[in-house]
């Protein structure tokens, strides 16, 4: 399996956190959370030292880290923009937001930037439709959003150099 | 114990579970996902039965491969609920295995209707998770499904070839409707993005196994044996035998 050279200069890092945790399968899910936490995805060599420290298969734990959204195997900008795309988020023009965002930053729902700062996601559904459209910034979420507020909000993490806007 | 098969009374062992006893009874009871090396799943629900319990007035649809037998009931194997929900089953498979003989004749014999056509391609795989049990059995685990939901299929981390995987072919000569592919010339076999050199049988000179099977069963075994392949091996333990009767 082909590893990314980058990884390793954290290989330590990850197996520190890892072996925090008793080698145990129930613990599977916490590790997880915590590299992704700590990493914004899940390196193909913690995902590979996982395996050996609880004892659980790679393919089983790949099986997993593939089926949670919660979860990236791709890495993700140091910046993540989660704009909700439920139904009232939709009604409420959360289209307009995505297109704003994409132009201010030069990346389409799922991407991330060259320089890996920015991801754009689109949520189904955040759960908090009477801020709609609401969008959630590195855990922080943002209700009510319009167009002007989305330019204060992309200059609060030191946007508005990527993409159309240019520098 | 006895319980009540389509009305014929059938002695059986508590815990046995229905499919078991229906098995062994020759009743006809339709199964993807099982297997005897692996006992029931569920996934596949094709062995959908009615049963009637004490103590409830309305019948339950269970499986019956994971229906352990602990109380006198009455099951009911074609039923019109249970022919019901088959033709559903059978339906929905047909759109993921169409190919697939069996399919067809149970979608025959339960009058399936079918469905219009799909955009994407399907793959021919049921999802019944067989070869992941066997791949499990075999101490490699090469394979399990991926992603969720309408994604789901079955591959290797990454879709990429694996250190784990030996080329056994155990999962596609499992699979109930031959949905993983391999290519063979009989020198290489390719198979989960992976080409394994293959050996050749001493005595037939048929190719057999591959290299990486050889070693992993030096092993586990902790044995350097021949490269026979099974009928030789069987030819030769029987002409050892005839030796002794004369």
């Amino acid at each position: 399996m082909y590893i990314d050279p980058r990884e390793y200069e954290y290989h330590s890092e990850y197996e520190r956190m890892i072996k925090a945790y008793p080698p145990e399968q129930r613990y599977l899910l916490a590790i997880m959370q915590d590299i992704q936490k700590e990493f914004h995805y899940l390196p193909r060599l913690a995902l590979k030292i996982i395996s050996q420290h609880i004892g659980v298969p790679f393919s089983k734990v790949y099986a997993i880290a593939s089926f949670y959204k919660a979860f990236s195997l791709v890495p993700k900008g140091r910046v993540v923009f989660r704009v909700c795309d439920g139904t009232a988020c939709h009604i409420k023009n959360s289209e307009t937001l995505i297109d704003q965002l994409h132009k201010q930053l030069g990346i389409g729902p799922g991407e991330t930037s060259a320089d890996g700062e920015y991801s754009l996601e689109t949520v189904n559904c955040l759960g908090a439709c009477a801020l709609a459209p609401v969008m959630v910034v590195n855990g922080k979420v943002y209700g009510k959003v319009g167009p002007s507020s989305i330019e204060k909000i992309i200059k609060e993490y030191g946007g508005c150099c990527h993409g159309q806007a240019g520098k | 114990m006895f319980i009540t098969i389509n009305n014929r009374q059938i002695e059986v062992q508590t815990g046995e579970t229905i499919l078991q006893v229906c098995r062994r009874e020759n009743i006809f009871i339709p199964t993807f996902c099982y297997h005897e090396a692996f006992g029931g799943q569920g996934a596949c629900r094709m062995c959908m039965v009615e049963v009637k319990e004490n103590g409830r007035n309305k019948n339950r649809l269970v499986a019956a491969c994971t229906y352990p037998v602990t109380a006198t009931i009455e099951v009911f194997t074609e039923s019109d609920r249970v022919q019901q929900v088959r033709r559903t089953l059978v339906m929905l498979l047909k759109r993921r295995a169409a190919q697939d003989p069996y399919i067809e004749e149970l979608a025959h014999k339960y009058e399936a209707p079918l469905l219009p056509k799909l955009k994407v391609d399907p793959q021919g795989c049921i999802l019944c998770r067989l070869c992941i049990l066997a791949c499990e059995k075999m101490g490699k685990s090469a394979i399990w499904t991926v992603l969720r939901g309408i994604d789901k299929r079955i591959a290797t981390p990454y879709d990429e070839e694996t250190d784990e995987c030996m080329g056994c072919k155990a999962c596609a000569e499992i699979c109930p409707t031959q949905a993983i592919t391999f290519l063979e010339d009989g020198e290489k076999r390719s198979i989960w993005n992976k080409t394994f050199t293959l050996v050749s049988c001493e005595r037939c000179g048929k190719p057999y196994a591959t290299r990486e099977q050889l070693e992993y069963m030096r092993e586990q075994t902790g044995y350097e044996t021949a490269q026979i392949c099974e009928p030789c091996r069987k030819k030769t333990l029987a002409s050892q035998v005839e030796k002794y009767q004369n």
